[in-house]
């Protein structure tokens, strides 16, 4: 099977030298644990080559690499060694916790950890689950994201982690068929859908797991483009595949974001001929180039009327970028004797007057009411600046016709 | 396959064997580079090759003299390696190939002086070479492909090798160049980041001293890496280089670094010529130096979906894309220039409808809204010097130099 650079998160070539480490996660925070420190170590993965095919064992001149991929048995959520080391020690999410009792969960609710690996030992089967089982275990976890009883952040935390397990039980067996691919494409859609509702939440740890969020988001769609590849037929396209990368456009839009991977103009060249015409890419191209031109109007407008909602979530920040460039350039360029009317602008920014309003005083700039009664904003006002909250969200009018679903 | 009777097969491997160990006994560079380079396909490396396919055993030969066993493991890679070669086994003859380059960088290691840079120059060349076809044998066979990443790695070692303070440090350019060419050809471009960085950090390279071509190949490709990262100030300063020290008859080679350079240009409000587009035979710019003359977007839009797969493979998509601003510059300017001849008093009045109608022409429909959006980023980016007195609906230019050059600098800067 043709499979290249898997680039996952699930980093099961990572070696610790320090026995014992219990970070994990990238941020320490009170997250997937139950917030007790000693946590379950598992045994690392299987080393094996990221690269390789399985034909190389037969090339007579090369080494025989190690190239036995472990195949799963662990046939419940949560292997059961681990459940049970877990509800000993009270490492026990929320979710995972029986009638609230810390330290009982069950099969039904306990789902396999993300753990970084620890010296190179070998990774038993049964602590690995199979393609049957991640499928049902990604079904169980994604169910839990409309959960009412929690704030988002727990939730979010807890799915994050557990998806990541699940990829990393996806790397470690080298799985890569088309079964995969929807397990990627509903992760990618997770990580998306969280990227919007982490704006709205409130809370000192937010603003890194935004950051981390985004981290794995571009993983996992990184993930998601090789398996693709892996399974290209000449000239096809998967049902979604177009969708899915389009949005690596959209989150490249701004080249000094900081996202990682590769420039766009790069990344073009490696587009198939049928993805480049696709609708969707042709879509975000357009935007690309509206977007950068600085055509706030055109933008807007095609992002109310044509985005997916998987695109629009990914594009809520640059959307008030347009909004805020729109505003810093009409203030610059109008005729000073001639003040700017909310309604106008509020049309072309596809935004209610109420909130363009709101806009234009996070600027730093005034509004005021014309003698006909209108709401209007002065011109070349000096105190233009940036707003200092980065994330707030205004509505996009024209995006309701999306129904929102996961 | 020509016939060779086992005698002549004897002949001519020894013969190839003596000159191989003469070569490096009196440090005969030029001579080993002949006797390496087996995309030369030469007449003695090809009847060479014949003469072993026969012979089958050229290892005894070389162990019976004490002159060409001191070179045996090198030499019975490199057989091997020509044998598979011969018979078309391009992923033997790879494998083959790299384990002769290992070892004679070993050999190369202990060599004091740099007498043999330019062999090893060959070696490196052949070993990409071979390695790009022994990739195409294994897609073609339904296989990864993975032997030009291993020559990749195998030249980043060749690399550190001569990473040191002597005079062997020369050479690490033109492996860098290598290097360069391998991961473009992978599209794993972001490797070139280390290797650049050795090159432009360490002390013990001073750029000057490397040889002339190795520069201006670097050159081409950093400013290629630029264009991609959309670095444009960069790019023009290594491109213009590479265009200024590329040897002149080489036409291939300014015309691959015109191919990128003109869209940098083209950025910074720098038109090339006619004549050379034709010269070079980059016709694929021809309507888009047409479209920033006349001002003309539609032929813009046309001439970039005509040549859109070519522009978006190369990689200069994005760049002449974003030229669309100044295209629309010069559309202002003629209407401008047009509104002057009949009622001067007035031509520093752009009525946004009057803008429509030209639009229109174009076959751009934009209602008003969208009109005065694209005059506001005009006049905020300095493409045009005014203001939009957005009631009244009309830009009323600046007297004096209401549409600035760009002066070299790219639009919005």
């Amino acid at each position: 099977m043709n499979r290249r650079n898997r680039g996952s998160s699930s980093s099961s070539s990572r070696v610790s030298n320090t026995y014992g480490n219990r970070q994990f996660s990238d941020n320490p925070r009170t997250g997937s644990g139950g917030g007790v420190n000693e946590s379950f170590q598992r045994r690392s993965d299987a080393p094996h080559k990221r690269n390789n095919e399985k034909d190389e064992s037969k090339h007579k001149d090369e080494d025989p690499a190690d190239v036995s991929f472990i195949v799963g048995t662990c046939s419940s959520m949560c292997p059961e060694r681990e459940r049970v080391t877990r509800e000993r020690l009270r490492d026990l999410a929320v979710f995972e916790r029986l009638y609230g009792n810390p330290s009982k969960s069950s099969t039904e609710i306990a789902v396999k950890k993300f753990c970084r690996t620890l010296s190179a030992a070998d990774v038993q089967a049964s602590d690995v689950r199979p393609l049957p089982v991640l499928e049902e275990t990604l079904r169980y976890l994604l169910s839990l994201l409309d959960s009412k009883e929690h704030p988002f952040e727990v939730v979010h935390d807890f799915i994050f982690d557990r998806t990541r397990s699940i990829r990393q039980d996806l790397s470690i067996q080298n799985l890569a068929n088309e079964r995969v691919i929807y397990l990627y494409e509903e992760m990618v859609k997770f990580h998306v859908i969280s990227h919007k509702r982490l704006q709205s939440c409130s809370g000192t740890s937010i603003s890194s797991m935004h950051h981390l969020n985004m981290e794995q988001l571009a993983k996992t769609l990184t993930s998601l483009y090789n398996i693709y590849d892996a399974n290209r037929k000449p000239d096809y396209i998967y049902e979604n595949e177009a969708e899915f990368r389009s949005l690596y456009v959209l989150l490249h839009l701004n080249p000094s974001n900081g996202v990682m991977g590769e420039p766009l103009s790069l990344w073009f060249r490696k587009l198939t001929f049928a993805l480049v015409k696709s609708k969707e890419i042709c879509f975000v191209r357009n935007l690309l180039r509206l977007y950068r031109m600085g055509n706030y109007k055109n933008f807007l407008s095609r992002t109310a009327s044509e985005a997916t909602y998987l695109q629009y979530c990914i594009s809520e920040h640059h959307i008030r970028e347009m909004r805020l460039v729109a505003v810093q350039y009409i203030n610059n360029v109008c005729y000073k004797l001639q003040p700017y009317p909310l309604l106008r602008l509020s049309q072309n920014l596809k935004m209610k007057e109420l909130d363009v309003e709101s806009l234009c005083h996070e600027c730093g700039l005034e509004t005021c009411t014309d003698p006909d009664g209108f709401t209007v904003l002065p011109v070349k006002q000096s105190t233009f600046r940036s707003p200092e909250d980065k994330f707030k969200v205004y509505d996009l009018i024209g995006i309701e016709r999306i129904k929102m679903s996961i | 396959m020509a016939y060779v009777s086992m005698g002549e097969a004897h002949r001519r491997i020894t013969e190839y064997l003596n000159r191989f160990c003469d070569a490096v006994s009196y440090q005969d560079s030029s001579t080993l580079c002949r006797l390496l380079s087996f995309s030369s396909n030469s007449p003695p490396l090809l009847s060479l090759a014949d003469a072993l396919n026969v012979f089958q055993d050229a290892s005894s030969l070389i162990r019976q003299s004490d002159k060409f066993s001191e070179y045996g493991e090198i030499l019975a890679h490199l057989f091997r390696s020509l044998q598979s070669y011969r018979v078309g086994n391009l992923v033997e003859a790879y494998l083959a190939f790299e384990k002769f380059a290992n070892a004679f960088v070993q050999e190369f290691r202990n060599w004091e002086s740099a007498w043999a840079l330019e062999a090893l120059y060959v070696v490196c060349y052949e070993i990409r070479i071979l390695a790009e076809k022994a990739d195409k044998e294994l897609t073609s066979n339904g296989k990864s492909p993975e032997k030009l990443k291993a020559a990749g790695s195998l030249l980043m070692k060749v690399f550190g090798v001569l990473a040191g303070k002597g005079p062997k440090r020369v050479g690490a350019l033109y492996v860098t160049c290598q290097l360069f060419k391998t991961y473009f050809k992978l599209g794993t471009v972001n490797l070139c980041r280390s290797v650049i960085r050795s090159i432009e950090t360490a002390r013990i390279f001073d750029f000057e001293e490397f040889p002339r071509r190795d520069k201006v190949t670097y050159m081409y490709y950093t400013g290629r890496l630029e264009v991609f990262n959309e670095n444009f100030p960069a790019a023009d300063t290594k491109l213009s280089y590479a265009l200024q020290y590329c040897n002149p008859k080489r036409e291939r080679n300014i015309r691959m670094i015109l191919k990128y350079l003109i869209p940098v240009k083209l950025s910074i409000g720098i038109i090339p010529k006619d004549e050379l587009l034709q010269n070079y035979n980059l016709h694929e710019y021809t309507k888009i130096v047409q479209a920033l003359r006349k001002g003309d977007l539609r032929l813009l839009r046309h001439a970039l979906q005509e040549h859109e797969d070519r522009f978006l493979r190369s990689g200069v998509y994005l760049v002449l894309e974003k030229l669309e601003l100044q295209v629309y510059q010069r559309l202002m300017k003629k209407i401008y220039i047009i509104q002057k001849l009949s009622d001067p008093a007035r031509a520093h009045q752009l009525k946004l409808e009057v803008i429509a109608k030209a639009l229109r022409w174009l076959e751009m429909d934009m209602d008003l809204d969208e009109v005065e959006c694209i005059m506001t980023i005009l006049i905020y980016k300095n493409l045009v010097k005014g203001y939009l007195a957005h009631k009244s609906k009309v830009v009323v230019l600046s007297k004096q130099d209401p549409f600035p050059k760009l002066n070299g600098k790219p639009v919005g800067s």
